[in-house]
């Protein structure tokens, strides 16, 4: 059946040694060349400019927008914020862009990020990049998400509460508020009788 | 040996049942026993199965009778999750269809949503993308290359093939940051422009890259035990390749041209000249494992020659300026693109809705068609031969079950 087989016996035999020979002329020639390979925990290479490798923030230049968390495929980002209250500043990033809201939460899941790199570009501060560290296993799944905001549980619980009180004070402002104009709207029809009868 | 150097169109396909005409006579070859038969379970973590499928093969002694592939360890829904995220960030997702040539991915994609878009890019764009492309295409064919030689018995072509494909893939690195799953070929545009010096460092890899090929022939291409185990094992006639839906190395393996970069050349492949190369039944009949072997050595060769014009003609130009801002106002329609990946016609189905995340979309898989060949040519041949028509088939799995 098979065509090599009806060749001659011999024949055959010299052909598979000696293509096997020029395999191995091969390889021996490489025993004279330099090696291509790197003993790696010893020996590195260096990593390219741009290597996507772990994602990385600067917490300060962030302003909270967001928008790298949207452009995020598998929502490996989760941002929590709050808006800053009236009168309080809350400073600028690098390249002059007001910061309005406190983020209270900026988490990375590392496991599972696809190291895509969507979420670079959108960012208006350049805040978040890849950083040029590959080593970054952990034991638990748990110590992959970073946690990058710098704000304390308490600092956040202070800000929640006076954010509340703050919710609270204008619905009670704004109550008030609808309360004066339901008085004031009781009282207007009598207005335009009055003015009704005057005129 | 007989060559079939047929056109789609002369060629008639019978449909239906008239199908098991189509059957390879070698079945008739098998005396079938009943009773005497016996199953046997190849995989689904059996080293030569490239991932995870399982092969039932119902034995008779040393003989296949009958193959049943099992697919599916490896599904991961991405026509479902396509539809649920907005255009651009699809193309991550098009990385891990077929890993090993993830450009060629990215690029099937972008096409299809700029068609629907009409977006136009500009040369630069084109020519960037076809570099890449073929430099992924050159990577794949070299793991394609070294794990048949795996399959089949060697263990040293795995290394020489890997010691190149390592220069790819910091070509790779240095443009886009990523070693395997590029996300490169953006809606519109790149992701990056080239950095400075790399254009020569490409060049450096073409002078490098051209002689190796032959040193992959004196290895292993030409030695005789290679043959013995590939030629005239697995013939896959081109009527049988097109009855089948294969594509790539597998229908050029058959004797037939058919080449989407020469029938139905997008981003820019006019312009470029090289060859289509079809098994020629050197070694045993047309079709069979060591053509379509062949048919990957020697598309490395004429993807350098593309990849060394295309570096000749890089015009300037900004890679960016066609990505659009945001994705809300997509028109309506529908659209069907197909490149030539490494292993064959990859197409992209997409119906847009108008809205921001498309309505549908659908993964013409390479991969799948081809290995739905196998239970057919892999008939009547022994197990061992199972082993090595896989390799020669080239498949990924995570393209087959996506
Ligand atoms: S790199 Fe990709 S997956 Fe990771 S956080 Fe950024 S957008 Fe998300
Ligand atoms: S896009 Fe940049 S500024 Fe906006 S939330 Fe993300 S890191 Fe912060």
């Amino acid at each position: 059946m098979r065509t090599a087989l009806k060749e001659n016996y011999f024949k055959q035999i010299w052909k598979g040694i000696s293509t096997t020979l020029i395999g191995m002329s091969v390889t021996i020639g490489h025993l004279f060349k330099p090696s291509v390979t790197l003993q790696y925990p010893h020996e590195r290479w260096p990593m390219p400019e741009g290597a996507r490798l772990r994602i990385q923030m600067d917490f300060d230049e962030c302003t909270g927008c967001g928008a790298c968390a949207r452009a995020c495929p598998v929502d490996a980002i989760i941002i929590e914020v709050l808006k800053a209250q009236a009168g309080v500043d809350l400073g600028e990033t690098s390249n002059g862009t007001k910061k309005r809201l406190h983020v209270l939460k900026f988490d990375v899941d590392n496991a599972k990020c696809i190291y895509c790199g969507l979420c670079i570009p959108p960012c208006p501060t350049g805040a978040i990049h890849f950083d040029l560290d590959y080593e970054a296993m952990k034991l638990t799944r748990k110590e992959l998400i970073y946690h990058f905001s710098i704000m304390t549980s308490d600092e956040v619980e202070t800000l929640r509460e006076a954010d509340r009180e703050a919710k609270a004070k204008a619905a009670a402002a704004k109550a008030q508020a609808a309360a004066e104009k339901a008085k004031a709207a009781e009282s207007a029809p009598k207005k335009p009788n009055q003015s009704d009868s005057s005129s | 040996m007989e060559k079939e150097n047929l056109t789609m169109r002369e060629m008639d396909i019978p449909l239906g049942p008239d199908r098991s005409k189509l059957l390879g006579s070698r079945a008739a070859e098998v005396d079938i026993i009943e009773g005497d038969h016996m199953i046997l379970n190849m995989g689904p973590q059996h080293p030569s199965t490239h991932g995870v499928l399982r092969f039932e093969l119902l034995t008779d002694g040393e003989v296949v009778v009958k193959i049943t592939p099992h697919i599916g360890y490896l599904h991961r829904c991405f026509e479902k999750i396509a539809e649920s995220i907005p255009y651009n960030q699809v193309i991550p997702y098009t990385d891990r269809l077929d890993y090993l040539a993830s450009m060629n991915n990215n690029l099937g994609f972008a096409l299809a949503v700029e068609k629907i878009m009409g977006i136009e890019v500009n040369e630069r764009v084109q020519t960037i993308r076809v570099i890449m492309a073929e430099l992924n295409r050159i990577a794949s064919h070299l793991v394609s290359f070294g794990t048949y030689a795996l399959d089949t018995g060697a263990f040293t072509p795995f290394l020489y093939a890997f010691r190149e494909r390592e220069r790819i893939v910091d070509l790779f690195e240095d443009v886009c940051g990523a070693r395997l799953l590029y996300n490169y070929i953006w809606i519109g545009g790149l992701s990056h422009d080239l950095p400075p010096g790399w254009v020569e460092k490409c060049r450096d890899f073409c002078d490098y890259f051209l002689p190796n090929i032959d040193e992959y022939n004196n290895l292993y291409s030409f030695n005789q035990i290679f043959i013995d185990r590939s030629a005239d094992i697995g013939v896959m006639t081109a009527k049988q390749a097109i009855a089948y839906g294969a594509t790539g190395p597998n229908v050029r393996g058959s004797g037939l041209a058919w080449d989407l970069r020469k029938t139905e050349p997008y981003s820019g492949y006019e312009n470029y000249d090289f060859d289509v190369c079809i098994g020629t039944g050197e070694k045993g009949t047309v079709g069979d494992c060591w053509d379509r072997y062949m048919v990957r050595i020697r598309e490395m060769e004429q993807s350098t020659r593309i990849i060394r014009q295309a570096l000749d003609r890089l015009p300037e130009g900004d890679v960016k300026e066609a990505i659009p801002k945001n994705f809300r106002k997509i028109p309506e329609g529908e659209v069907y693109m197909r490149t030539e990946a490494p292993r064959g016609e990859l197409g992209y189905y997409v119906v847009s809705d108008g809205k921001q995340i498309p309505y549908r979309v659908k993964c013409r898989s390479n991969c799948f068609t081809s290995l739905s060949a196998i239970p057919e040519i892999g008939v009547g041949a022994m197990i061992a031969d199972i082993v090595s028509i896989l390799g020669s088939i080239d498949i990924v799995l995570g393209e087959v079950d996506r």
